[in-house]
């Protein structure tokens, strides 16, 4: 679909934003629409001149609120703009809107949003996949050109993943995350989502490069990209780990398809895979306990009516304001940096972290690529009893592998099964993205993004 | 981790738990704690904690002077303020 000017084209903006708004009610992707205020701050010109792109609400947008899903910020209005929108909004791009996340960023399936209900395009009794699962419905259902969305174990990949669409996570620091609320800063980073490989890219490359305002940003040195065939790995532990049939099957097809391309499939040895969930939530709940120290309700964000001193409005700011994924994991990761806790747990996990960052380093040197499930399962349903919480953080397997060791990892869609998206993921070296969107290119030429339900033909 | 101990972890994290939270997120976390159990199995003599998979050296900024100018704004999202000041309960 061309969206070059459609928010500049009178006849095809109106077409547009009637559309998203009418398609609103079932599907609660936005919890902020309003492509005016995005345009105040967008250049006339540049590569993305007109094209309208939806922005996960822990992203700052100035002007819009910021409320990262959350009671807690539910009032908040930036003052300023990430980096990333600064960028985007310099080559053309309006911000069409701010959309629905779980509660800052923890969930997989969006349903952990203090705010709104978001739900799958394919299925509306479906989650959309999560945290970003506003940005992965806004450009599944044609409400954006492109979302972005973070990633600090999987959530640009699979909400992706989940709608059928593609999901881009970069190498860590190759795009600034000045505006960018933390979460997990040792794993997270923002990412983009969108229907074609060409618009990833196009992203992508306004978006990466170092950032004076954001220490941790890196330079993007790519390596030589490598033409294909490419030997691409599978972990053999990959069969060890339990699978949906339509998963397993998609996996299997994507291999065959791959072979049949003339690529070299290879199994690689991933011995730590069974580990990486447990280092994840570790390191991921620890750092979240630090992040989320500072509300307090002090200087921002919900302060309660109900206090007599300092140290009691802030306990209670908090008892108020936070959801119960974000206390869980507030409470975990407070509990593993317990004095006499720290070596069994934090420090544990990080020595296997650096287990898992050889492994990958290992199989890196006889392969150019990982394949990989994103999640183990399809689609589920909203509430659904039988993949509950503590399920769904195991399921984060074949993705928060990446977010530990700082690779970049692309999500594809690789089959529509009973209706429903499948999505796959390759993994490359720091840096090879260009390798990535080469092999994500590839497939897609076999099995393009499958317009979901109700996706609009144009705004012309 | 039983219910003292929980309640000594979220005075620490600056929350109080309702009797329904202490129950259900008790559970919750004897959950993730039993599963991060199994990373005893794992031999990690000789590694190397990773805090960062790609931190590069410190680096500073050029000296010149720059602004975000955005102190007003930031003041607008005080929950309680009388003109430059934020306002909170009496701290004597």
């Amino acid at each position: 679909m061309d969206w070059s000017g459609v928010t500049t084209t009178m006849k095809s903006s109106e077409k547009w934003k009637a559309f998203v708004e009418s398609r609103q009610k079932d599907l609660g992707s936005y919890l902020q629409f309003d492509p005016e205020r995005g345009s105040a701050d967008s250049s006339p010109e540049g590569p993305l001149a007109g094209v309208p792109f939806a922005v996960k609400d822990n992203i700052a947008v100035r002007g819009f609120r910021l409320t990262c899903g959350s009671r807690m910020l539910r009032d908040f209005v930036s003052p300023y703009s990430a980096t990333v929108i600064e960028r985007l909004q310099k080559a053309g791009g309006i911000v069409a809107g701010k959309t629905n996340l779980d509660e800052f960023g923890m969930g997989s399936s969006t349903e952990n949003s203090a705010l709104l209900e978001t739900r799958n395009p394919w299925d509306l009794r479906r989650v959309p996949g999560g945290s970003s699962g506003g940005s992965a419905v806004a450009v599944a259902a044609g409400l954006a050109a492109f979302g972005l969305g973070s990633d600090t174990g999987g959530s640009v990949r699979q909400p992706a993943a989940f709608c059928g669409v593609y999901g881009l996570k970069p190498t860590w620091g190759a795009v600034s995350r000045f505006g960018l609320v933390a979460y997990a800063s040792s794993l997270e980073g923002i990412g983009v989502m969108a229907k074609t490989v060409e618009m990833t890219e196009t992203v992508f490359s306004l978006i990466r490069g170092q950032d004076p305002r954001d220490h941790s940003s890196l330079s993007w040195q790519p390596p030589a990209l490598k033409k294909g065939p490419w030997v691409i790995g599978v972990p053999r532990e990959c069969g060890d780990v339990p699978m949906h049939p339509d998963v397993k099957k998609t996996l299997e097809n994507t291999r065959g398809l791959l072979r049949k391309l003339g690529h070299d499939i290879r199994d690689v040895s991933f011995p730590t895979l069974d580990h990486v969930v447990s280092s994840y939530y570790v390191i991921a709940t620890a750092e979240a306990s630090a992040n989320l120290a500072r509300f307090d309700g002090v200087r921002y964000g919900h302060r309660t009516r109900r206090a007599e001193t300092p140290e009691a409005m802030t306990v209670a700011s908090r008892t108020e304001g936070l959801g119960p994924e974000v206390k869980l994991r507030i409470l975990l990761g407070t509990y593993v940096l317990r004095s006499g806790f720290q070596d069994e747990y934090y420090l544990r996990a990080q020595r296997i972290r650096t287990a898992i960052r050889m492994d990958f380093q290992k199989a890196f040197e006889g392969v150019d690529l990982v394949l990989m499930p994103v999640y183990p399962v399809p689609p589920f349903e909203r509430g659904s009893a039988d993949f509950d919480p503590f399920s769904q953080k195991l399921a984060d397997i074949f993705t928060c592998a990446a977010n530990l060791a700082g690779l970049p990892a692309m999500s594809f869609p690789a089959a529509l099964e009973n209706g429903l998206p499948i999505g796959m993921q390759f993994l490359a070296p720091p840096f090879a993205e260009e390798l990535l969107f080469a092999a994500c290119r590839q497939l897609e030429k076999e099995f393009p993004s499958p317009d979901a339900p109700g996706f609009p033909a144009g705004w012309r | 981790m039983d219910a003292s101990e929980l309640t000594v972890t979220a005075r620490m994290a600056r929350l109080i738990l309702s009797p329904d939270e202490q129950e259900k997120l008790g559970a919750a976390v004897e959950q993730m704690l039993a599963h991060f159990s199994h990373m005893k199995e794992i031999d990690v003599h000789g590694l190397v904690p990773t805090t960062h998979a790609l931190l590069r050296e410190n680096r500073l900024r050029d000296d010149v002077e720059s602004s975000l100018d955005v102190t007003e704004k930031l003041l607008e999202n005080a929950p309680e303020r009388e003109e430059r000041f934020i306002v909170i309960p009496n701290v004597l």
